[in-house]
């Protein structure tokens, strides 16, 4: 009897022991999974060393007559190409490391990016985008196609942008170029050399 | 429904244009419409030394009204004539309504940079490619035949392709008209950087049904530029220079 005993004791501490281990270790998988996640979308500090990382190439205006000049910046590859988007934008945002200008105002953030089937892609940016923008047809021509020009030169499937502020469409950002309809990407506004 | 009716105003504006116009031409004066560029809560670009865009352009276009109004048998109306708030499509809405002739926007230009100066006139371009076919489509259909062609169920969509690319339709003279006041303003008493004639897809110029062009006169964001701005003398020579650009434009595009 007392063997019998002892026996189910024992099986039961063995049950639960593997219970134990998989309770821990599946959810220590989840919870890796989950700041995965997250690595993909904050900076390049955060990121495992074994993560691939993507070259791309972001446009700033330079001083001399606003033309476009890309330069170069490593994000982290990932699946997704709105989440690869997001980073070209939050990278843009942070502006030129180079002897170049700003693009749009450092105060801005970057929502999610939405890709249609059709090549649309659709970019959300806080409202400081607008309200903190210099003004002008030449500050407005530089951040659109900034913006849309860094979207279509890194990700050919992307052909054209819908810029969006706080998540709704808006009819200009300051009363110039209209945003109610797609942006194809502008190349003229690239420097030649 | 303030969108639609927009529309629909701007629809009979064109429809006016293309039938009304021909008959009628010879016995009314035809209608210039001035757009000083901003106004009320939008400030548009601001100088360093404090100047306000909606400021400027107000003060040139009422100076090119008076000298269109002296020397040209065109009647002119301003899309604000005072300090006040006025909608991109209202004032394209107005030009329509006036059956205008010509629909001149003028801004003062503002930029990231420090150095940023000059002048330039904009028309419109067209930004994505289906509007190619959208445009040729609008081209193809008289007006008149549409409501016929069209079922009932997309007349909405219809008229908002009809706003869409009213503009279209009169690029080539746009362009020419965009050509003619950048080359006055490149002459003298003005020395301001000659920036050339560009295209962009701005909002007030999209349903606008005639000849239209936007031009930034100079940079309120330089401050040499700014302190020419504010100057009563500077002001009027740019007025006479877009006043020469489109009386030139209506010489060599009128039939008369």
């Amino acid at each position: 009897m007392d063997r019998k005993k002892a026996a189910l004791i024992a099986g039961l501490t063995v049950l639960l022991a593997v219970l134990v281990f998989l309770f821990f270790h599946s959810g220590g998988r989840e919870r890796l999974k989950e700041s995965e996640g997250q690595g993909a979308s904050s900076s390049e500090a955060k990121t495992p060393p074994d993560r691939a990382t993507k070259t791309v190439r972001l446009y700033f205006p330079r001083e001399e007559d606003g033309l476009l000049v890309p330069e170069e910046r490593q994000i982290v590859a990932d699946p997704s190409l709105a989440r690869e988007a997001e980073e070209v934008l939050a990278e843009l945002i942070s502006g030129p490391r180079g002897d170049f200008l700003p693009s749009l105002p450092a105060e801005t953030k970057v929502g999610r990016v939405f890709v249609l089937k059709d090549g649309t892609a659709y970019v959300d940016f806080t409202r400081d985008i607008a309200e903190k923008h210099p003004s002008g047809t030449e500050a407005e021509m530089i951040t659109i196609f900034a913006v849309v020009n860094s979207l279509t030169v890194n990700f050919t499937s992307i052909k054209k942008v819908f810029i969006l502020i706080d998540g709704e469409e808006r009819e200009t950002l300051n009363g110039h170029l209209s945003l109610d309809r797609p942006f194809l990407p502008d190349y003229s506004l690239i420097a030649k050399r | 429904m303030p969108k639609s009716r927009t529309m629909i105003a701007v629809l009979a504006g064109i429809a006016f244009a293309a039938f009304a116009s021909p008959f009628s031409g010879a016995a009314q004066r035809q209608t210039i419409v001035i757009d000083p560029g901003h106004g009320g809560l939008d400030v548009g670009a601001k100088g360093k030394f404090g100047n306000l865009e909606k400021t400027i352009t107000q003060a040139i276009s009422q100076k090119l009204k008076a000298l269109i109004e002296q020397n040209l048998a065109y009647r002119v109306v301003l899309t604000r004539d005072k300090d006040i708030d006025v909608s991109l499509e209202s004032r394209a809405a107005l030009a329509n309504n006036n059956d205008a002739a010509l629909f001149i926007s003028v801004h003062t230009n503002g930029s990231f940079r420090k150095k940023a100066r000059g002048s330039e006139t904009f028309f419109m371009s067209l930004t994505a490619t289906d509007e190619e076919t959208r445009r040729l489509a609008y081209m193809e259909n008289s007006s008149a035949k549409l409501d016929n062609r069209i079922a009932d169920e997309n007349r909405d969509d219809i008229r908002l392709i009809l706003w869409d690319m009213a503009q279209s339709a009169y690029i080539k003279q746009s362009s020419r008209l965009a050509e003619e006041i950048q080359f006055e303003l490149n002459q003298p008493p003005l020395e301001i950087l000659n920036r050339g004639i560009k295209q962009a897809p701005f909002k007030v110029l999209t349903g606008v049904a005639c000849p239209a062009v936007l031009v930034e006169v100079a940079f309120i964001s330089s401050p040499e530029e700014e302190q020419n701005l504010i100057k009563d003398d500077f002001q009027m020579s740019i007025a006479q220079a877009l006043y020469r650009g489109l009386a030139k434009f209506l010489r060599i595009t009128s039939p008369r």
